[in-house]
């Protein structure tokens, strides 16, 4: 297995990372099946789906309606919450949410936690603060058991243990095992079933992150396949939810949309095999279910992100389709990005979240090409945010080094100047375009611009200028 | 940050980003509603197929109750975990699983127990026989509310779930069962699940393995009611 250090670590050097990725033959050979399975089926599915795209734009438009308003639907929701006898937490960013969960940890003394798969929970880094805090945690979806035993953080969203083979998994798992577990994914799956049935029936609270919430119902809606977010809403005694401010959605009648759109993106299924729809508590009589429900409201960023031109990127209900989309994701894989959240979202919302200049290659890491937008639930016009985001970072003092705005200043005045661009493409046709006149590249560019040949060759001037030849042949073309 | 701050926070930032709305094309009435060609327990038969459980029609709960007979003994069922519902009662139920000595546990039997005793049983029990509220013909998905009598364990614990559904239950589209769910007070019940297929997982090399936490096992009776 590999033990490359940015399985585990967050801050790193996407170039780098992702050199060592390309070179790994076998994620090469899982990240080529992504395209292959989960890809090719959400194109199937959109493509099955009579109104997929009126679909789609409906979300769009409620996601959209809602966050003009936002302040009013998380007032309504706080509202709908408290009525059905549940808490609501505001937590400015992830210590004031991770503080939360610790009190209300705390004030039950609570031992041992469960959690269902939640990208929020790992923004705020939540698993740290319970263990420093000395509570057992143990995530329950079968992909984030087996990094949580690994070490590994996750490499995609929706199938977040994509980058190991079955034997890996097997060496992981039996870690914990008192035998040996042979490389079988069945026997593997039945062993995380029995583990993890202990640590529900043991655990005092219930962690989950929310797909939507529903602000007149005082709601949330919980995604899954497997099931284990229905155990940790159904066993442990409290169940805590913990949601990014953005994921209220205004009312009963809005959900379908979201339902309908959400996992045929992720997976290609028309549903998930569970949706649930957690309102408050047990009430008097029922014989099972949590006793308490939290609610934690996080903005950690997002109103910033919300009065800016990044805000489109706040649509996004994490299903995936753009990373299994991607040519780039395609190469590198998930850990390459660092930060929480990879693939072309992640390359947005990285660097909103975690600093621009720290995340200064992820915006650079598209091709632009626009098979995410195409992907989306949501058509989220990720491409345009990332040339927003290079905008952006271009104005931050540093990023722009003496030569470059040179060269910049140099190329608007010559393209300004008829003669100056006579005489450049004239310079140009007759030496680099005459010399490479066969192969029509450059290998190898001098000084400052090497940085673009080094990873690929630049195309080379044609031996002749368009306005020579319109004078001499093109004219007389019929 | 206390409430108040974050939520005047967010006001602010909503009215800035007003700035940056986005543009949508109107949509028609009934946009993203697919619905059902043709006969309703037919569709729901073929999805429920599709998405890896089993499906079978039948004409009678005379019928349905040899299916769960069947089922019984295809499992060496010794323990049902059991909703309390009228449509598990036309069925006679409770009859069919003491002559086939199987101990059968549902609300009545288990509110006597303690938490941790009624854990056990659920956790220990062979099969959970359900009903639902509702069930959508265009994708096969059951519509499970949680309320006494309705228990969440009956249709996530044991290793398979059966559900009988009856004709009157099933609607075309989940646009139709959405408003079905409010109680007439307008609140919605402490637990709905929408279940759509058995427990699955790909988390291993992308390749599907089911009955990863959920049943794995997943029948669906639907009992067509004659005129």
């Amino acid at each position: 297995m590999s033990n490359l250090d940015y399985l585990k670590s967050e801050h790193h050097e996407f170039l780098d990372a992702a050199a060592e990725a390309m070179a790994d033959d076998r994620l090469q050979g899982i990240l080529g099946q992504l395209n292959d399975s989960f890809s090719q089926r959400n194109r199937d599915a959109w493509n099955a789906f009579p109104g997929s795209d009126q679909a789609r734009e409906q979300a769009r438009a409620i996601k959209d309606e809602t966050l003009a308003e936002l302040d009013k639907h998380l007032e309504t929701l706080e509202r709908s919450v408290m009525e059905g006898g549940g808490t609501v937490h505001w937590a400015a960013d992830g210590e004031e949410a991770c503080d939360a969960v610790l009190k209300i940890a705390r004030s039950a003394n609570a031992q041992r936690v469960v959690k269902s798969k939640s990208m929020t929970s790992e923004e705020i880094h939540l698993n740290q603060a319970l263990e420093t805090a000395g509570i057992e945690t143990v995530e329950t979806d079968l992909g984030e058991y087996i990094l949580q035993v690994a070490g590994h953080r996750p490499s995609h969203i929706v199938a977040p243990a994509v980058h190991l083979s079955a034997t890996d998994v097997a060496s992981v798992l039996s870690t914990v095992s008192e035998t040996p577990l042979a490389n079988n994914r069945k026997e593997l799956t039945a062993f995380a079933r029995r583990k993890l049935r202990q640590s529900f029936a043991a655990a005092d609270i219930g962690i989950t992150g929310v797909n939507f919430a529903i602000a007149e119902t005082g709601s949330i809606v919980l995604i899954s396949n497997e099931g284990n977010a229905r155990l940790t809403t159904s066993l442990p005694r409290i169940h805590i939810a913990i949601m990014g401010m953005e994921k209220v959605i205004p009312r009963l009648q809005d959900l379908p949309y979201f339902l309908k759109v959400l996992a045929r993106a992720a997976t290609g299924q028309k549903q998930s095999v569970y949706a649930s729809i957690v309102t408050g508590a047990r009430r008097a009589e029922e014989i099972d279910g949590p006793e308490e429900f939290h609610l934690i409201i996080l903005d950690n960023g997002r109103s910033r992100i919300l009065q800016g031109p990044l805000r489109e990127s706040l649509f996004c209900i994490r299903c995936g389709a753009c990373l299994n989309a991607c040519p780039i994701y395609r190469n590198v894989g998930g850990h390459a990005y660092g930060g929480v959240y990879a693939g072309p979202i992640g390359a947005v919302i990285t660097p909103l979240y975690d600093g621009l200049s720290e995340n200064h290659h992820l915006p650079h890491a598209s091709s632009l090409c626009g098979a995410c937008q195409a992907a989306c639930p949501v058509k989220i016009a990720i491409p345009d945010l990332l040339i927003k985001l290079r905008e952006q970072l271009h104005q931050e003092p540093g990023q722009l080094g003496f030569f470059e705005t040179a060269a910049y200043r140099f190329w608007a005045r010559a393209l300004r100047s008829p003669f100056a661009y006579r005489f450049g493409t004239w310079l140009a046709t007759r030496t680099l375009g005459r010399w490479k006149r066969r192969s029509g590249w450059l290998q190898r560019l001098p000084g400052k611009l090497h940085g673009w040949t080094q990873k690929r060759d630049f195309p080379a001037p044609a031996p002749n200028r368009f306005r020579d030849w319109w004078k001499h042949e093109g004219r007389n073309e019929p | 940050m206390n409430r108040d701050e974050f939520l005047t926070r967010v006001a602010q930032a909503a009215r800035l980003g007003n700035a940056y709305r986005i543009h949508v094309p109107p949509r028609p009435e009934n946009v993203s509603y697919v619905g059902v060609q043709g006969d309703l327990c037919d569709a729901m038969a073929r999805e429920v197929n599709a998405v890896g459980g089993v499906a079978k029609i039948v004409s009678s709960h005379a019928e349905a109750r040899e299916q769960i007979a069947a089922l019984c003994k295809q499992y060496s069922v010794l323990s049902a975990l059991c909703w309390q519902h009228p449509v598990l009662n036309r069925c006679e139920l409770d009859d069919l699983l003491s002559r086939q000595g199987v101990a059968k546990h549902c609300y009545d039997s288990l509110v006597k127990h303690d938490w941790s005793q009624r854990l056990q049983i659920a956790r220990e029990a062979d099969i959970g026989i359900s009903s639902v509220d509702f069930a959508i013909a265009e994708t096969g998905t059951l519509i499970v509310c949680a309320q006494p009598g309705q228990e969440r364990v009956t249709s996530l614990l044991p290793p398979v779930h059966i559900a009988l559904v009856e004709e009157s239950q099933l609607v075309p589209d989940l646009l139709d069962a959405i408003e079905l769910l409010r109680r007439s007070d307008g609140s919605l019940p402490s637990n709905i699940a929408l279940i759509t297929g058995p427990s699955k997982t790909g988390d291993i090399e992308l390749q599907l393995t089911t009955g990863v936490h959920g049943p794995g096992h997943w029948h669906v009776v639907i009992i067509r009611e004659s005129e």
